[in-house]
């Protein structure tokens, strides 16, 4: 079934095209709802409460969207309230404010480097990583996962997740360096080399 | 030629390949000029390359496999609980909206006259602890029961070597048996935990039913394979801590309640958790 069948099918109510949504973007809502709330169980609650509004609130669909964009949006807005129950997310810096700050990588002051030369065993890199993340805001987390593990343009972030490209571009540029701080810059390091082309 | 403040904001799209290929020229040729930025990136790729080799936890094919049911069932439930009649309370409400003001005054002295009558003969008479409760508490006494039920043949399965142990008296077929109608009693007792403060319960109570249903459906003879396969789901989710969390919460909850002889549970000889 293509993407048109597929919102055709779920505007018209119909279960089959449901489930087949429900099978094609299962593991994206998921991981992304992982990503963000840190746990599997919520993760899991997220991601079913992201399908179910999806299925009552499909008319808000906007035909000619993208439905993947859409979906993410659901799926981020979804787990941030989530977050937000918790008491975990702090207030989103405001879009003027994100925009100025993207004029230029400069507004952020250098950060110094560590050397990781020691983390090479895979557990402790794992521990790294997933420590390092967590310094990250919710908002930035959400804009790196959606641009290094699954490869969307910054327009299409920018869709996904309602903000401006400048914003898109400063949560970035902000998660990055807090990664960079975190993990030792220098790192690189323990054999990653960078890349050339 | 780009400067040095360009080059920083293109840097991260150079990475990812966002340039176009006249930006990534100029981009290129900045940094074969400018050591600082050619040092800057390549700490950042490094950084990112590093991200490259985080690993997600897979929850294995019978989670992806089982997830259009559960959501399934998820929607019906909440589907059940919306079409529900307004709770007592709410229309007990709507009647007192429309009655006159005398008759709260005359109502409000009556309950504290009842306050005042409770209160003594619950001096006189303490309550019976939590676990002698009758219908309030229904849905929780009926989760605990089919938690404990569950827990004992769940021990029974993980804890079973093939290699060490007779077969028959493991009775792969009996448990099979009596799983089926653990998951068929679950729905029901997931429907009575619908209050506030039970998602906990309910969540622990479709966890076991989905292992039950699995292990009703394992193949003919010993299975050992599918047996092996819904240790790793129990070891999976955590069930063994999820029963001895919940139990805990329990005793917490409720300290006149006499500790389980059982103790606690006795975790799987090959699965520690």
């Amino acid at each position: 079934m293509d993407e048109n069948a597929l919102i055709e099918g779920m505007a018209r109510g119909d279960q089959r095209a449901f489930r087949e949504f429900v099978e094609r973007y299962k593991k994206k809502v998921y991981y992304l709802a992982l990503d963000m709330a840190g746990n599997p169980v919520d993760a899991e609650d997220i991601s079913q409460e992201v399908f179910l509004k999806v299925f009552r609130s499909f008319a808000t669909f906007k035909k000619g969207a993208k439905l993947g964009s859409w979906l993410y949006r659901v799926t981020y807005n979804a787990s941030i309230d989530h977050l937000r129950r918790k008491g975990n997310v702090p207030e989103p810096v405001g879009d003027d404010v994100l925009d100025s700050l993207s004029q230029g990588s400069t507004g952020l002051p250098s950060m110094p480097v560590k050397d990781p030369a020691q983390s090479a065993e895979s557990s402790q890199l794992q521990a790294r990583i997933a420590r390092a993340l967590e310094t990250v805001s919710p908002q930035e987390k959400a804009v790196f996962l959606l641009r290094h593990y699954d490869g969307l343009m910054l327009k299409d972030i920018a869709a996904s997740l309602g903000l401006s490209i400048g914003s898109v571009k400063s949560y970035l540029f902000r998660a990055v360096r807090k990664l960079q701080k975190e993990l030792g810059g220098s790192a690189v390091i323990s054999g990653v080399e960078a890349p050339h082309d | 030629m780009i400067n040095c403040r360009t080059s920083k904001d293109r840097m991260i799209e150079a990475f990812y390949g966002g340039l176009d290929p006249a930006e990534k020229e100029r981009f290129d040729d900045h940094l074969s000029s400018c050591p600082e930025c050619a040092s800057e990136y390549s700490v950042m790729a490094a950084t990112l390359k590093l991200m490259d080799k985080r690993e997600r936890p897979d929850p294995g094919p019978e989670f992806w496999d089982g997830y259009w049911d559960r959501l399934l069932r998820r929607k019906v439930w909440e589907e059940a609980g919306e079409g529900r009649r307004p709770s007592l309370g709410a229309r007990f409400l709507q009647i007192f909206s429309r009655l006159p003001r005398w008759s709260y005054q005359t109502a409000g002295a009556a309950a504290l006259l009842l306050v005042g009558i409770l209160i003594g003969s619950r001096l006189i008479n303490p309550p019976a602890p939590l676990s002698t409760r009758g219908a309030g508490d229904s849905g929780v006494v009926q989760a605990e029961n089919y938690i404990e039920r569950s827990k004992i043949l769940l021990l029974g399965l993980v804890n079973y070597d093939a290699a060490t142990e007779d077969a028959y008296a493991f009775d792969l077929g009996r448990k099979k048996t009596m799983s089926r109608e653990l998951a068929a009693e679950a729905p029901a007792i997931r429907g009575a935990l619908n209050e506030r403060g039970q998602k906990r319960l309910r969540g622990l109570v479709s966890d076991l039913e989905v292992i039950m249903m699995q292990i009703a459906n394992l193949g003919s003879g010993q299975d050992v394979e599918g047996v092996e396969l819904i240790k790793q789901g129990v070891d999976r989710r955590g069930l063994f801590l999820k029963i001895d969390l919940d139990r805990m919460g329990r005793a917490a909850r409720d300290p006149v309640e006499p500790a389980s002889p059982k103790g606690e549970t006795k975790l799987p000889k090959k699965n520690k958790i």
